[in-house]
């Protein structure tokens, strides 16, 4: 190949990409250069010096760090030589100066690259006999952060990686020579959706989290690669068990999503796995919560089906279930309307738990994009829900792209919190605050420029669960008429698109709402979803949840859905299950299993295979395997399935990108509420996050937020708290000041506590409450 | 204490002078300085807010400078060179005299806050050595003697604004060499007189 050019390292020829760092040359080829500073995924800063290499220069040989300089032709290099020996001798000496000697207590021991790098490179001894600095030893940085500025060695990868990666630096370098320190600004917690990565990246053990402090040794981690639910991107991670503990999830580099990066939510969401309030045997609520055993209820279930007259069956499904699951439940379905008897099954219907569900874009029309996209084309779209909140590890991929130069458009108000990234922020003039076109659009200013003739990758999701979703065909059409277009769905929650390609046809809340007949015999299954908390329709479903009657929820905690159930089957999750999940651009990966299943939880696909097998329907698997290879059968390219087969091939770790005819039938909505907007925040009152200990405050503080000229103005506040009020609710919420809101805008985060018994169409009033200091509140 | 309006409409001036507002950071430290005798955490808000990078950003820059004060110096901020040209000629004893007369130890401030003593590096006076700033003006050629009628007089008169001329002349000897335009300003507080921050001060 031309783009390649031959560099002599060591003695032999290897090639190289030009352009490249020699410490990348060299990985590339497999010769390790230590380094403590230098990340593949940040630009370098030649902090440490670990990484110096001898090279041959017209005035001989230099020595230079090999994360700072370039490859160039010809280039000789020595990686090995007793000078760079001596000088990685001589490095190692100078960091261990103030370096405290306390690995027996460190969290990073046995997985620490000073330790690791002193044993092979260092010099044996030390000639340090004064006495080391000293600071006071960890200090919290944020409510899940801890940092012991004795052990940092001062290689800037936690500062880099919040400035550049996550573009919230509130670490910094304070002080100067022997004094200086990583910190925080006093009172300016690093809060941070990522602060979690910067443990993972501190070559030393000076930064911890909090969940892992003493946990564990890393030696005794039993370790396994799966698949975050977090959101949709699927990000690749490491499971770390210890003794059939979950106790750890590291961010793998797959260069196609996350690209190593995770959330703090996708990191530190799964202390709930071992909490004690997990449902461990079947539960029969309306009996006083009576224990029963699997056959018992499996008998009581298939008998209500098979006994009501003439039955809707409905079945609210949630994200976190895998494509073998969701595939288990469809066959269960199919079977189950095959049913001929004197009570034939009336409807059966799937509700997928997700206000922002709507029909999207697949099966044809348009071109669909992948994530990778994001770095080739010329021109990014956002119209969609709040990235940052929804899709934290996108947000990240859609940040590194915009630095690259590419130039990111966003429409409407949902994605405030990057109006900065973008090139065009096409706000309150364009868009109404329901997501209207205000103009046509072919006006709208500079937009022809950034996709006439362009590569667009545009990432479309409905940004509000109550818009009309005509506009966004209406965009869609016309950015596809001028423009290379490629679409990426933009749909956030876990496994959604492993639900959409593996059940037949998909509606929304909304579509369980209004087709709820009362007056029919109703059985609701509600499948890993609590839908009576997190949604617009909460209220409703709860009527509607009342009024069935027959309910049986799977879960792993009680819930304000399972309040309302007959019947909870206890099931497992992340973790303690294996199976596929499909991302957003349909790329499909592995969920591993390490840990044992709690109690006697079964998986979701055992429940509907025991029903089956109760009710005498003909089922024809007895694994996850055997589903796993039937699903496989109705992807569209089938020369490259994501067979668990296939899956676990060293080649296919990344995922593999495949397809399936997906229906999702979802009626447009007519109502709308300009005034309020709901939006899910990256932490809120799920079940799973309020039962992890080292998370569950995240997500507890209630705030609504609105521009200033709203606040003063409409609503003439003059307090930081308020008492919200619509009918016989009043909850009392601070208030977040954004002047990015357009005016006469609410924002309402749903999944946080409190908000779920609102009536999403019908107004708000505002009274000021006392303020905090009144309130005493701190 | 947050900052006043005319302070804001200063630092906006000079924000405006640069193609990027975070190029400003150093002079608004100096605006800062000069306010309080010291970077306040009240001005790193303020200024983080001016120029859109993080407080923690800006503590950065402004604890690793050390002509930006981390406590409130005194009226005086004297910093007396320790550096090798002065040191051979007898910077010492100018040391001990000045530390003698305020009884002050290194980065200390007395309590009524008239005088803060530093040792300092390099002043770039190595030709009128022993060289010491008051306030940043430098005065060269400085005896133990002279030096302690510098600090008499500066403890009498209380001067509001010091002039390197004015020092020079009353209390400096040899000098490295002329400098050549006549400047008549000078500083007052612990920051040096800058024209075009407005820092620097005319004596009436
Ligand atoms: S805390 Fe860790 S990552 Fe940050 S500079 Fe220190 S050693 Fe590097
Ligand atoms: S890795 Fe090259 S200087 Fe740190
Ligand atoms: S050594 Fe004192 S001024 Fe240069």
């Amino acid at each position: 190949m031309t783009d390649q050019i031959k560099i002599n390292v060591n003695g032999s020829e290897i090639s190289s990409k030009p352009d490249q760092l020699i410490i990348e040359a060299c990985e590339d080829s497999g010769i390790h250069i230590p380094r403590f500073c230098w990340h593949k995924r940040m630009d370098p800063v030649g902090m440490c010096r670990m990484c110096l290499v001898e090279v041959e220069t017209p005035r001989g040989k230099a020595l230079v760090p090999s994360c700072t300089t370039k490859v160039s032709e010809d280039l000789v290099v020595d990686t090995e030589s007793d000078v760079v020996k001596k000088a990685q001798e001589g490095v190692l000496e100078f960091l261990l100066i103030n370096h405290p000697l306390d690995c027996p207590v460190c969290d990073k021991a046995g997985e620490c690259p000073l330790q690791d790098q002193t044993m092979a490179y260092g010099p044996g001894e030390s000639r340090f006999v004064e006495d080391k600095r000293h600071f006071e030893k960890p200090i919290p940085i944020s409510e899940i952060i801890l940092l012991d500025r004795e052990r940092c060695i001062l290689c800037a990868r936690c500062t880099r990686f919040s400035d550049e990666i996550s573009g919230d630096p509130l670490i910094e370098f304070i002080q100067r020579g022997n004094k200086t320190q990583v910190n925080t600004f006093p009172d300016e917690p690093f809060r941070s959706y990522f602060s979690g990565n910067t443990v993972q990246i501190c070559p030393v053990g000076a930064l911890t989290s909090s969940s892992y402090r003493f946990k564990a040794r890393p030696w005794d981690l039993k370790k396994v690669s799966s698949t975050s639910n977090c959101s949709s991107v699927g990000d690749s991670v490491e499971l770390n068990v210890s003794q059939n503990k979950m106790l750890r999830i590291l961010g793998e580099d797959n260069e196609f999503t996350n690209q190593g990066w995770l959330s703090d939510k996708g990191r530190y969401n799964f202390e709930y796995l071992h909490s004690d309030k997990r449902i461990e045997t079947p539960i029969l609520v309306k009996n006083s919560n009576k224990e029963l055993t699997i056959n018992e209820t499996m008998e009581l279930i298939s008998n209500e089906i098979l006994t009501s007259e003439n039955p809707n069956i409905s079945f609210i499904v949630g994200h976190n279930s895998t494509n073998e699951e969701y595939y288990a439940l469809n066959k269960f379905v199919e079977n189950l309307n095959k049913v001929e008897n004197e009570n034939t099954v009336s409807t059966t219907n799937f509700y997928l738990s997700d206000d922002y569900l709507y029909n999207g874009f697949f099966n044809d029309d348009y071109s669909l994009g992948e994530i990778k996209d994001l770095d080739s084309a010329d021109t990014i779209i956002l119209w969609a829900q709040d990235i940052k909140d929804n899709l934290p590890t996108l947000y990240l991929r859609i940040k590194q792209a915009v630095k690259n130069g590419k130039k990111l458009l966003i429409f409407g108000h949902t994605n405030t919190a990057i109006k900065e990234l973008s090139e065009e922020y096409y706000g309150e003039n364009i868009v109404t605050n329901n997501f209207e076109f205000n103009v046509d659009l072919s006006d709208i200013p500079n937009l022809s420029k950034y996709i006439d003739g362009k590569d667009v990758l545009a990432i479309i999701g409905k940004a509000s669960p109550l818009q009309n979703v005509n506009p966004i065909f209406q965009l869609v059409k016309h950015l596809d008429q001028n423009s290379n277009l490629k679409i990426l769905n933009c749909f956030s929650k876990g496994n959604t698109l492993g639900a959409l390609q593996n059940l037949d046809i998909v509606k929304g809340l909304n579509e369980f709402v209004t087709e709820f007949d009362s007056s029919k015999k109703n059985i609701v299954f509600t499948v890993g979803s609590n839908p009576v908390n997190n949604s617009i329709y909460s209220h409703k479903i709860k009527e509607a949840l009342i009024d069935s009657d027959f309910v049986v929820s799977l879960d792993l905690f009680k819930n304000e859905t399972t309040e309302l159930s007959d019947i909870i089957l206890p099931t497992t999750t992340f973790g303690e299950k294996e199976g596929t999940f499909t991302n957003l651009e349909m790329r499909t990966l592995m969920q591993n299993k390490i840990l044992p299943t709690p109690g006697s939880a079964l998986n979701e696909w055992e429940y509907w295979l025991i029903l089956s097998n109760k009710m005498n329907l003909l089922e024809s698997y007895g694994t996850e395997a055997e589903l796993n290879s039937m699903l496989c059968k109705d992807y569209i390219d089938n020369g490259n399935i994501p067979s668990f087969d296939n899956l676990n091939k060293p080649s296919n770790l990344d995922g593999i990108l495949n397809s399936k005819t997906i229906n999702i039938e979802v009626k447009n909505i007519d109502s709308t509420n300009l005034e309020i907007l709901f939006v899910h925040r990256l932490y809120g009152d799920s079940s799973s996050q309020i039962n992890s200990p080292s998370i569950s405050m995240l997500g507890s503080e209630r705030f609504i937020e609105m521009n200033s000229a709203t606040y003063f103005g409409s609503y003439m506040l003059h307090s930081d708290v308020v008492t919200l009020i619509q009918e016989n609710n009043s909850i009392q919420v601070n208030v977040n000041i954004n002047e990015n809101l357009p005016d006469n805008l609410l924002v309402i985060p749903i999944n946080r506590r409190g908000f779920q018994d609102l009536n999403p169409e019908k107004k708000v009033e505002l009274e000021a409450a006392k303020s905090r200091e009144q309130l005493s509140v701190t | 204490m947050s900052w006043e309006k005319a302070l804001i409409d200063k630092a906006k001036e000079i924000i405006d002078m640069y193609p990027q507002k975070r190029s400003a950071l150093g002079p608004l430290l100096y605006l800062a300085q000069e306010k309080d005798g010291y970077i306040s955490n009240d001005s790193i808000v303020e200024i983080s807010n001016l120029i859109g990078i993080t407080e923690v950003q800006v503590k950065s820059v402004a604890s690793f400078y050390s002509m930006y004060k981390e406590e409130q110096t005194g009226k005086y901020l004297l910093s007396v060179c320790k550096s090798i040209s002065c040191e051979i000629n007898d910077s010492r004893s100018v040391i001990d005299s000045v530390k003698n007369f305020t009884g002050l130890e290194n980065y200390e401030t007395d309590t009524e806050k008239v005088f803060t003593f530093e040792e300092v590096e390099c002043i770039g006076a190595c030709g009128g050595a022993p060289a010491v700033q008051v306030n940043y003006e430098t005065v060269e050629g400085l005896t133990p003697e002279k030096s302690l009628q510098m600090c008499e007089w500066l403890k009498e008169e209380r001067p509001e604004i010091i002039v390197a001329e004015e020092l020079q002349e009353k209390f400096g000897g040899v000098k490295s060499f002329d400098w050549a335009i006549k400047d008549n300003t000078g500083s007052s507080y612990s920051v040096p007189g800058f024209q075009n921050i407005g820092t620097a001060k005319e004596k009436s």
